[in-house]
């Protein structure tokens, strides 16, 4: 197969959605089994996908396709010459191994969502916004350039915003679904205007082309604080995509869509999509913009762990936990663990897929029940639900010969490393807490639900396994979140073929804006020989990646951070056993002591409240001053000059009445004639016509005075 | 007379030869068939692809045709790819608009006269693919007078109502008015540089002394025979009348193929008659006998803001968009006024932009109006529920006819403005911007009509035609399509932007 009939390959898995969605949206209401059909389109996407990522690994392993297309010429624009905007597709490694993803866990959901949407009245428009999802989600994924990117950027945003408030009659999902749409638009402005630095400099949207000139030595406006600027402004499209600080506010409240589509979009590819971006970005960070990125992350990832802690809404638990795994990635790409960031990102996507999942099929079969003070002792009634889930649970919470061991593991070796390198050890401290805490809440999250006595006998009794199209999507993505696919050996996930296939790109930032580490050896030698002029040294130091010490010091910390990850996991969930099954440490007493900080967890840290009172609060006190204002400032303005006008209105009534009056009288008198003749002018009598010509060449004539 | 030279200019001009055979053919055909009418649409349609196909053939010529040798250049007739890309467009508007007149109710209603129907519009074809190759005066008159005598009878064709035959006189008095007065400019042009072939007149402008008063009076007076026309402000007055009383087909006719050809007509005169030279960016250096930037700008600017503004307060769809059709010359106009290379071809783009658009609401008014004889903006209250199939593309048209993405109209809009811009009309851009603003309001307003303005009684869905569907659903394909794909056509119309 050639390269040109893989990018075919791809541009048809990208369109099939969309046609599935236009049909089933535009015909779904006739026929009631057209669903049927988007359900076999995204089949066959993911079968033509499954089919990509075999020819791409196995032909084309080391390469990256791109096929380009001028989109707009704008011709010869005045000081920057020949300007066009081009749009394409690029298919590397990552491309691929994100179509299959992003295919597969949309079937899964499609099959799941027969089930558990059905009898719903707006059920083919489900799969028809399902479809446009799949269809931006794709976009994004094999896009060449950030303006494609941005434009399915938005896609995606809408399709949210969409399925968030897919029922809409309730007023917090509708409200849920605009609070998504608003807040991400404040990360997107920051990216589109970050983009634009990037298009103002370098006259192009695509990534080779930026990362080229950045690596000619080519800086935005010959700073490399622009490039810095640049990045994190791009990076703040990710806050709002991947819900990282202070950002993060809609992801919870998204939970409010249907809970198929809080599995496909709200946790295993949509929000993503942020730290796919800052990967496909990743060659042009700066040190200072990695630093912000990984400290952005890090600090998401505690604050949305330290919520999870005390949620029992079992999709609130779900979704905070979602935060500080994305969090978890971001930082990842920030200390420059790269290919375990993207690891995580996809053994993240099975995962919290499933559990996601999971809890939907709980929730069926609770009747929409979604309290987990409610549930308890269900894996009686739902053994299969209860395994698969349990299997994604020591996934999340890093327990060996599963696939989040493998990646969290690296993850974590790779904060470590950065500590070491950098002296930023408060990263790695953060990163191996929140794997204590993870450990607990979701440990807590099974406990609650699934062992112990039924708190709620009447609920637990009408309680069932669901049918097998829910219960086979999960048996998929548990088996997926086994350690066998990835790498053979259990605990070097550098033996496996994920980690051959994603290798970090090259940094193409100017070597006195990297980490130190990152420098390229090459660079002392590089005085001597070919000093251009700029000072930047991009040119000569291409060849050589990252130097090999971040690898050497991951290496070195690899089996230390493997065991300190695996003792704290254990330990969060002892404690987790301790406290809610056993019931040896009494949860209630211990929230009883630690009060104040309970009540931060339980209350989210009262970030809605403080929003609300910074931003909202400040504005309504604005609009209530601009009306006290008026109020009393301009009215009494208005008042006291109405006291005074009243005496001069005396003396200025005899001339009012005779002078300005008999102006506006005039003034009206003319308007009204103009107006008049405005209207009699087309009077329908074709003589009165030909005098407006005859009178038009005499006063065109005038004009034009050509004597 | 050289023959070899006469056989080439015949097959130069067989595109001509071609619509005026099956002119006759036409004519043939319904004496012939005296009861039978039915095959006579077709073989107007046959007609028109055959010398489709001898315009695509005639595509990449540079050449002129009846040249006498005496002369130093350019002869009665410039086949170029300028000339070539109107006569398809005009060819394109007729297909569509023989379509339309097949379904159309009140064409139908005069079936037994159909024959002598396409007569005259073949006659109208005939006028206008001659004037967009004219490149002498005399036979720049006769094309247009051929034009309109032929328009003027088609007006008021139907007699089904008083309005017709009303339109049709307004028609013939104002348009004999208007061309009598171009008849006289081309007169006075002719008694002032003693020749009546545009390169030629542009060869004495040149060299010669020439009285500049009488000169711009001349201009000014052809001018007026082009502005009347293109409904350019203020010649426009009889346009409203025209379009509301003429048969709906014809509208549309009037609406976009004659404007077509009085448009390529008039940047021909212009670009033939007083561009000195064409400089390396594309700008074109005028001779400095008349000043026709300002002219057109102040035309341009006076007719899309006259149409707009009157637009806003119409109440009968077809007035609605016959005055959208004035504001639209305005903008064609001011591109036209940048005088550039990179302004005509926005130019040709935005027509062909307005071509799809425009032909496609007229014919959605018209489905609608054969329903129910109505072309009252209330009419179409609820269409969005009850005929999704009409309102979705009206829709389409209506949004691409205020410029809004992805639509055609968009495209072509951004790249006039451009190339205004490039120019340095800033002043221009604006008011030619706000404009647009003030037409997205009534362009809405009939979206809203449409889709909010429910009436209690459900409408029965309007009985449209396989064929006409798809007329309509290939017209709002186009648009979205070029709206966003738009490389091609933007190069093609580059390509045709040469003139002899």
């Amino acid at each position: 197969m050639s390269e040109s009939s893989l990018i075919s390959l791809a541009v048809t898995i990208l369109l099939l959605p969309l046609v599935g969605f236009f049909i089933v949206l535009l015909f779904g209401k006739r026929f009631e089994h057209l669903y049927k059909l988007e359900v076999g389109i995204i089949s066959v996407a993911l079968l033509l996908s499954i089919y990509a990522g075999f020819v791409k690994l196995t032909s084309y392993v080391n390469d990256t396709i791109i096929a380009q297309f001028t989109w707009i010429d704008l011709g010869n624009v005045p000081t920057i010459g020949h300007l066009t905007v081009n749009l394409g597709i690029m298919i590397d490694n990552v491309t691929i191994i994100m179509l299959f993803v992003v295919t597969l866990i949309s079937a899964l959901v499609h099959y799941f969502s027969i089930a558990y949407m059905k009898g719903d009245i707006r059920f083919s428009r489900y799969f028809a916004y399902l479809g446009i999802f799949t269809f931006s989600m794709l976009g994004i994924v094999i896009a060449d350039n950030l303006l494609m990117i941005y434009i399915f950027w938005e896609l995606v945003g809408l399709s949210s915003y969409l399925l968030i408030g897919f029922w809409y009659e309730k007023k917090s999902a509708s409200d849920a679904g605009m609070k998504a749409f608003l807040t991400n638009r404040i990360g997107d402005i920051g990216m589109f205007i970050g983009i634009l630095i990037l298009f103002t400099n370098y006259h192009t949207f695509s990534f080779t082309e930026i990362f080229n000139h950045i690596s000619n030595g080519v800086v935005p406006f010959g700073s490399n604080g622009w490039l810095t600027a640049a990045g994190i402004l791009v990076f703040m499209g990710a806050i709002g995509k991947s819900a990282q600080m202070p950002l993060h506010v809609w992801l919870p409240d998204a939970m409010e869509g249907p809970t198929p589509v809080s599995a496909l979009i709200h946790a295993a590819t949509m929000v993503a999509a942020g730290v796919y971006l800052v990967a496909r970005i990743f060659a042009m960070l700066t040190a200072d913009a990695m630093l912000v990125i990984a400290v952005v992350g890090a600090v998401t990832s505690i604050f949305a762990a330290s919520i999870a802690l005390t949620q029992n809404d079992i999709k609130k638990v779900l979704a905070y936990s979602t935060v500080s795994q994305l969090g978890y990635m971001v930082m990842a790409l920030g200390v420059g663990a790269y290919t375990f960031a993207f690891f995580h990102l996809v053994t993240h996507a099975f995962f919290k897929g499933l559990l996601f999942l999971g809890s939907g099929s709980v929730i069926h079969s609770m009747h929409h029940e979604q309290d987990m003070r409610n549930m308890g002792g269900l894996k009686r009634k739902m053994p299969i639900t209860y395994i698969t889930f349990l299997i994604a649970t020591l996934a999340i919470s890093g327990i060996p010969f599963t696939s989040g061991f493998l990646s969290k593991d690296g993850l974590l070796a790779g904060t470590w490393a950065f500590g070491n390198l950098t002296g930023h050890y408060l990263i790695p401290i953060i990163g191996f807490t929140v794997a204590l805490m993870t450990a607990f809440y979701m440990f807590r999250l099974v406990i609650m639900t699934f062992h112990g006595e039924p708190r709620n006998q009447h609920k637990y009794d009408h309680a069932h396994e669901s049918p097998k199209l829910m219960t086979i999507p999960l048996i998929i993505l548990a088996s997926l979140s086994i350690f066998i696919f990835y790498t053979p050996n259990p605990v070097a996930p550098a033996d496996g073929w994920f980690y051959n296939w994603v290798k970090a790109p090259q940094t193409v930032v100017p070597e006195e804006a990297r980490f130190e580490f990152m420098k390229s050896e090459s660079h002392e030698i590089e005085g001597t020989v070919n000093n251009d002029s700029h000072g930047g040294s991009g040119s000569g130091s291409a060849t050589i990646t990252h130097s090999e010490m971040y690898e050497h010091a991951m290496h070195a910390v690899h089996y230390p951070a493997m065991i300190l990850s695996i003792i704290l996991a254990g330990l969060g969930i002892l404690f987790a056993f301790l406290m809610y099954h056993w019931k040896k440490i009494d949860a209630d007493k211990l929230a009883e002591k630690l009060k104040p900080l309970y009540n931060l967890s339980y209350n989210k840290w009262y970030v809605d409240e403080i929003y609300s009172f910074l931003f909202i609060e400040r504005l309504l006190d604005f609009s209530r001053f601009i009306s006290w204002f008026d109020a009393t400032i301009v009215d009494g303005i208005v008042n006291y000059s109405a006291t005074f006008t009243r005496g001069v209105a005396n003396i200025t009534g005899w001339f009012d009445t005779y002078i300005v009056d008999g102006l506006v009288n005039f003034t009206a008198f003319v308007s009204g004639f103009v107006g008049l003749s405005f209207r009699k002018m087309q009077t329908g009598k074709v003589q009165t016509y030909i005098v407006y010509v005859v009178f038009s060449v005499i006063i065109i004539l005038l004009v034009l005075r050509p004597f | 007379m050289d023959f070899a030279n006469l056989h080439l200019s015949l097959s130069n001009i067989l595109p001509e030869i071609s619509i005026a055979v099956f002119l006759m053919l036409v004519v043939g055909f319904d004496l012939i068939f005296h009861e039978d009418k039915k095959l006579i649409p077709y073989l107007a349609l046959l007609g028109l692809i055959v010398t489709g196909f001898l315009v695509v053939r005639n595509m990449g010529i540079t050449d002129s045709a009846f040249a006498v040798t005496s002369m130093n250049s350019g002869g009665m007739v410039a086949v170029d790819p300028f000339s070539n890309y109107f006569k398809l467009i005009i060819i394109l508007a007729s297909v569509i608009v023989i379509f339309f007149s097949m379904s159309s109710s009140e064409i139908k209603a005069i079936y037994k006269r159909s024959g002598e129907y396409y007569a005259l519009m073949y006659g109208m074809i005939l006028g206008m693919i001659l004037m967009v190759s004219a490149v002498d005066l005399i036979l720049i008159y006769l094309s247009v007078e051929l034009l309109s005598l032929s328009s003027y009878v088609l007006a008021g064709f139907t007699k089904l109502r008083n309005r017709n035959s009303e339109a049709s006189l307004k028609y013939i008095i104002y348009g004999s008015a208007a061309s009598g007065m171009m008849l006289y400019g081309i007169s006075v042009l002719y008694g002032l540089t003693g020749a009546t072939n545009l390169f030629e007149i542009n060869n004495i402008l040149q060299t010669t002394q020439i009285n500049i008063f009488t000169l711009s009076f001349s201009i000014i007076l052809i001018f007026v025979g082009l502005g009347f026309k293109l409904s350019a402000v203020p010649f426009h007055f009889w346009t409203p009348d025209v379009y509301e009383g003429a048969p709906l087909p014809i509208t549309a006719y009037l609406s976009v193929a004659s404007k077509a050809a009085a448009l390529a007509l008039l940047i021909r005169f212009v670009h033939s008659t007083f561009v000195g030279y064409v400089d390396t960016n594309g700008f074109w250096d005028m001779i400095s006998v008349f000043d026709w930037q300002t002219l057109l700008i102040v035309i341009a600017l006076f007719t899309m803001t006259l149409g707009n503004l009157t637009a806003l307060w119409q109440k009968n769809l077809k007035r609605l968009l016959a005055y959208s059709s004035i504001a639209h010359a305005g903008y064609l106009l001011l591109g036209l006024a940048v005088l550039s290379n990179a302004g005509m071809s926005a130019v040709m783009l935005y027509f062909l932009a307005y071509l799809i658009m425009n032909l496609g609401a007229f014919y959605v008014v018209m489905l609608v109006s054969n329903d129910n004889d109505k072309e009252s903006i209330d009419d179409i209250n609820g269409l969005g529920f009850s005929s999704p199939l009409l309102a979705v593309p009206l829709s389409i048209f209506l949004v691409s006819l205020a410029g809004i993405p992805p639509t055609f109209g968009f495209v072509a809009k951004l790249n006039l403005f451009a190339a205004v811009i490039d120019a340095n009309l800033i002043t221009a851009v604006i008011i030619a911007l706000l404009n647009t603003v003030v037409s997205v309001y009534y362009y809405s307003r009939l979206l809203k009509h449409m889709y909010f303005n429910k009436i209690e009684d459900t409408v029965a869905a309007i009985k449209v035609s396989k064929t006409d569907t798809t007329i309509v659903l290939i017209l709002a394909g186009l648009i979205i399509f070029f709206g966003i794909f738009f490389n091609n056509v933007i190069e093609f119309v580059k390509n045709s932007a040469q003139l002899l």
